[in-house]
């Protein structure tokens, strides 16, 4: 498999992930990847792991109800895919850097869509507010990384912190929220374009962009160095605060994007809604085998888990459970595919 | 300072903080309290709302408070969160504050918390509750049941007369954390259907989970829809305008809703410049209105009347409100919520907004 | 090899009281630390600005009553963070567990044997978490996230025919969980002693202080002979147990329980833990005693808001703000420093 087929992030050692959260600590020997080859890409092992389980998925969904396999359900995976998707780039890119995780996303995501269905209302041209969501979403960012930077705490701390207080906020400030239904936004949010969502297709740039540019960009590298370990990256002679900066304000864009996204496919929203997605994007991050432990990560697989886990619901309706009985499957799907992810490391380390 | 002595000074300063405060704590202080029964209280009513998310709610407590001020009563209004612990401990803030008399909306089923009413039973405090029964409880509020139904029979109607009954797809959207509101009025309205087309077969009906939100309906809307890919003409009802008017958009997304029609319930999303062409019509409640349609039974208990609570609260009802069902068309004729709650506050006291609202009386 | 845990008494003899009442100190110290100053903050406040009546006997029983199951879960998943490891399916296993208490209760089964088999769940849960996380190394987080998301969709599922929720007061235990033990209720007296014993255990025997080596250093815990692995499940099993028993609790406390029971007790917990000196990033750190006090704290400042009939979200937002500001003057105290 040529070596730019799927870019990879990790330019260093593969980390050592035990069950820790915590920083392990680094043994003296560099490791063998799990293919004890270390010419394969990273992520190879987990991208086929994905591919695999859904694939199985919808073969087995197909198999049960030959309906699966139609442009409906391709439609009804690729919306849900869209929102999800773009957070969890955000998400990505904090714990590829080493920041761990953001638990904000819930205030990272409905703050922005607060200020474009606010300015939409009040007939703002529609670029003005695309700016604005960015600038929202970017300043989210900025707040937390002010305070990652300058008081030295662990950014899911932080983060846990100023999401407690952030949706707390939101609530105290509105009730509810509309999007113009004749809005440019809206019409354009309820859309397809080349047979697929309107808002899939930002998504997938942002996949696209991302997973191109991080590892070939200088502030992508410094992310990904920065990630593997941050003392070696200061003394490269890597800016430590720059790089934290723009990990958490590129971040907090890519959630004004995903509001963008949300107010134009969910037209009345509430505060709490945001929510609903912290669990979402973290499970996909998890399964597309983005190490915690920061220096490694595929944006590729991202897409592939996002889809995967977004297929999971779709097809539990098609098994008759669309009530109550569709909660448990993903979160089992979820442990399960740690727990794969997990033994795969244990044994790459013996 | 070696680090032992720091640690000691610091264990001592908070040792020297700390014993005190588990003294102060083992000697009730019923200062405030003794103070207070030095002069006449003003009768006090209190509320625990709903704290779903939802706007009437916070409503509710506003208006209440508007009400005990018109009437010089002291009003203290707490939000229930959402959940049955808050709740509970609501009870007890209500019953050391001194409450003359209690509204509830409880978001956790009656009966589910059992405790809220035993509680306020021993401490002898009358309690009213919002539009779910509770035994002991006067229960002011809709029959959800029947407005489920009525909104149910008047979208059937409609079935009717547009397919001759011949439907691809009901889709009823659930809020299943609602308890028995989700129960009765989603409940409800499948009835209602079914009451003007019984060749329904129950194949057709999909239940769903929709969270009365749009966020959650959805993507639940659109997995249901998929699931079934060649159903045209399609049918929803669900516990409130959200979940119907989530499903309908889901509809919308893939492609589907050129044969879509919903009916809602409590009119949230029906007013306005905002409304969803699918959604045919809903049913008003006028939620926030409630305490005034509780006002007379306040002013019983208020000056020592307070009528006896009757057994069954469900089918005898203290005050029983009229649900207003109303097609989209005519809910044009409707002010949005914010301009109702002004209205109402502004209006002579017992003003209901049934009264003042509902185009078809 | 030291540990890095606070308040952990060094090895010294106990020759006189001086040096007593050093160890004291030290480990009141440093586990009380600034989490006492905190509590002092709140309860400053609390005079103030409630006023005499916050220390009523009727305050005591809103807080002792509200604050009780949480310390409790707490205490118990205290022991999972000592070891490393995060257990966030606490708040949807205890309300999973207190909706089967109710059904099974509702259902002719008797108090005790419901509990019997509600606490066998629980352990059941935990060992799927052991099994995961110790035996596969799945990620906790992660894993205990699915496990989270799972055990709040079959508590839907078990309260699916009944409405959302399952009533079901039981006598002898509604009644014991609302007794008075003086001015405080009895359940948070008990819970209180519990924490005490849970501090002595965890600082000074020897469980405790492997579960301490085994989150502070793994790789030196293994050398000095700990299994690494038995620590981890027990501490999981554990978590789950103290779930499953504040389950049991709650149903006391309600007399039935609803689908939703839970929700969100994970991330409260968790703050007000780290707020009392624990860490989920890290083990070894913290000690019953101080996590107690940030439950405490936290259910000083919902007590105050709730009382001043303050909106409730403004609790949310200062425990947001002193979780940052607790972290942060912990680490200028010498805490982690993040770079």
């Amino acid at each position: 498999m040529a070596e730019d087929t799927l870019p990879e992030l990790a330019q260093g050692t593969p980390t050592p992930d035990g069950p820790m959260m915590a920083r392990p600590v680094r043994p003296a020997v560099t490791l063998r990847s799990f293919w004890g080859n270390r010419s394969r890409p990273e992520g190879t092992g987990t991208g086929i792991v994905i591919v695999g389980a859904w694939g199985a998925l919808v073969l087995g969904s197909a198999l049960y109800r030959s309906d699966f396999l139609s442009h409906q359900t391709l439609l009804a995976v690729t919306f849900t895919m869209a929102i999800v998707g773009v957070l969890s780039v955000g998400q990505a890119l904090v714990a590829i850097s080493g920041a761990i995780l953001d638990l904000s996303v819930p205030t990272a995501l409905i703050l922005p869509s607060w200020a474009i269905v606010s300015l939409l209302g009040q007939g703002i041209n529609i670029f003005l507010v695309i700016l604005a969501a960015l600038a929202v979403g970017g300043a989210w960012g900025l707040f937390n990384a002010l305070i990652i930077v300058f008081g030295k705490i662990n950014p899911i701390i932080v983060t846990l912190g100023t999401n407690f207080a952030g949706a707390a906020m939101l609530n105290i400030l509105f009730e509810n929220a509309q999007t113009p239904i004749s809005s440019g936004l809206a019409k354009w949010g309820q859309g397809k374009f080349l047979g697929l969502p309107n808002i899939f297709w930002p998504m997938l740039l942002v996949v696209a962009l991302a997973g191109y540019f991080v590892p070939r960009s200088r502030v992508g590298r410094h992310m990904i160095a920065v990630g593997g370990s941050s003392q070696a990256a200061r003394a490269r002679g890597i800016s430590l605060r720059k790089t934290r900066f723009a990990v958490f304000v590129i971040s907090g864009m890519l959630s004004g994007v995903a509001a963008l996204l949300f107010t134009a496919s969910d037209l009345y929203f509430i505060p709490n809604d945001g929510s609903n997605f912290l669990l979402p994007t973290l499970a996909t991050i998890i399964v597309a085998g983005i190490a915690l432990s920061g220096g490694a990560g595929n944006l590729w697989l991202v897409l592939l888990s996002v889809g995967f886990i977004s297929t999971v619901t779709t097809a539990l309706a098609f098994y008759g459970l669309s009530d109550v009985w569709q909660q448990p499957p993903p979160g089992a799907i979820l442990m399960i595919a740690v727990s794969i992810d997990g033994y795969r490391r244990i044994r790459s380390r013996r | 300072m070696s680090k032992l002595t720091t640690r000691w000074v610091r264990g001592t300063l908070a040792a020297a903080a700390i014993v005190p405060l588990m003294a102060l704590a083992l000697v009730p202080m019923n200062v405030g309290a003794v103070a207070a029964a030095a002069s006449a209280k003003p009768f006090k009513v209190c509320m625990g709302t709903g704290g779903q998310g939802l706007n009437w709610q916070t409503g509710q407590g506003q208006v209440l408070q508007s009400i005990a001020h018109k009437e010089g009563w002291s009003s203290v209004v707490l939000s229930n969160n959402n959940s049955a612990t808050t709740t509970v401990n609501n009870v007890e803030v209500f019953i050391q504050d001194g409450c003359n008399a209690v509204v509830e909306f409880n978001p956790a089923s009656p009966g589910d918390v059992p405790a809220m009413q035993a509680k306020f039973a021993a401490a002898k405090i009358p309690v009213i509750t919002f539009d779910v029964p509770e035994p002991g409880a006067y229960f002011v509020g809709i029959d959800n049941l029947k407005a489920g139904i009525e909104g149910g029979q008047m979208l059937g109607k409609i079935i009717k007369s547009k397919w001759a009954c011949n439907l691809d797809l009901l889709i009823a959207s659930h809020a299943h954390g609602a308890g028995t509101v989700d129960t009765q009025r989603t409940g409800g309205m499948i009835t209602g259907v079914l009451d003007e087309c019984p060749t329904i077969p129950q194949s057709k009906i999909v239940n769903d989970e929709g969270g009365g939100q749009v966020s959650v309906a959805l993507p639940a809307g659109r997995n249901v829809l998929a699931a079934d890919p060649t159903a045209k003409r399609i049918a929803v009802v669900g516990i409130n305008d959200s979940t119907v008017v989530g499903t309908i958009e889901a509809a919308e997304q893939l492609g589907r809703s050129a044969d879509i029609i919903g009916w809602g319930q409590d009119g949230s999303l029906v007013t306005g410049a905002n409304v969803d062409p699918h959604l045919l019509g809903s049913v008003f409640y006028f939620l926030e209105g409630y305490p005034e349609a509780a006002l007379p039974l306040l002013k019983e208990i208020a000056a020592g009347h307070a009528p006896p609570v009757k057994d069954d609260t469900h089918n005898n009802p203290e005050v029983l409100l009229q649900p207003c069902p109303v097609t989209a068309a005519q809910a044009r004729n409707v002010p949005g919520y914010s301009a109702r709650l002004q209205k109402l506050m502004q209006s002579a006291a017992g003003t209901t907004e049934y009264a003042l609202f509902c185009p078809n009386k | 090899m030291t540990l890095s845990s606070e308040g952990v008494i060094g090895a010294q003899s106990p020759a006189s009281a001086r040096q007593g009442w050093g160890r004291f100190t030290e480990l009141a110290g440093g586990a009380v630390g600034s989490i006492g100053i905190t509590l002092v903050v709140v309860v400053i406040v609390g005079l103030t600005w409630v006023g005499g009546s916050f220390f009523s006997k009727g305050n005591m029983t809103i807080i002792g009553q509200a604050a009780a199951v949480p310390l409790l879960v707490g205490t118990f998943s205290g022991f999972a963070l000592l070891a490393g490891v995060v257990d966030l399916s606490i708040g949807s296993n205890a309300g999973f567990c207190a909706v089967v208490f109710a059904y099974l209760a509702a259902h002719g089964w008797g108090g005790w044997q419901a509990a019997g088999v509600v606490l066998i769940v629980s352990l059941a849960v935990g060992t799927v978490n052991a099994v995961a996380l110790v035996g596969f190394g799945a990620n906790p987080i992660a894993a205990t996230l699915g496990m989270l998301t799972v055990l709040r969709g079959l508590a839907y599922v078990v309260c699916y025919g009944s409405a959302g929720g399952i009533p079901k007061l039981i006598p002898g235990l509604y009644s014991f969980t609302n007794r008075e033990a003086g001015p405080l209720p009895l359940i948070f007296v008990l819970v209180l002693l519990f924490v005490v014993g849970a501090t002595v255990v965890a600082m000074r025997s020897r469980v405790g202080r492997h579960v301490r080596a085994v989150g502070g250093d793994e790789v030196a815990a293994l050398r000095a002979g700990i299994s690494v692995t038995r620590v981890r499940s027990a501490v999981l099993l554990l978590s789950a147990f103290g779930a499953g028993l504040g389950g049991i609790l709650w149903e006391g406390q309600l007399g039935g329980a609803t689908n939703l029971l839970g929700t969100g007790l994970e991330f409260q917990v968790y703050a007000a833990l780290m707020i009392g000196g624990y860490s989920i990033l890290r083990g070894g750190v913290g000690n019953p005693a101080g996590g107690a006090m940030g439950l405490l704290v936290v259910a000083g400042v919902t007590d105050i808001i709730d009382v001043k009939a303050v909106n409730t979200y403004y609790t949310n937002v200062i425990i947001g703000i002193l979780l940052v500001l607790v972290v942060f003057l912990d680490r200028l105290r010498g805490g982690d420093s993040f770079e």
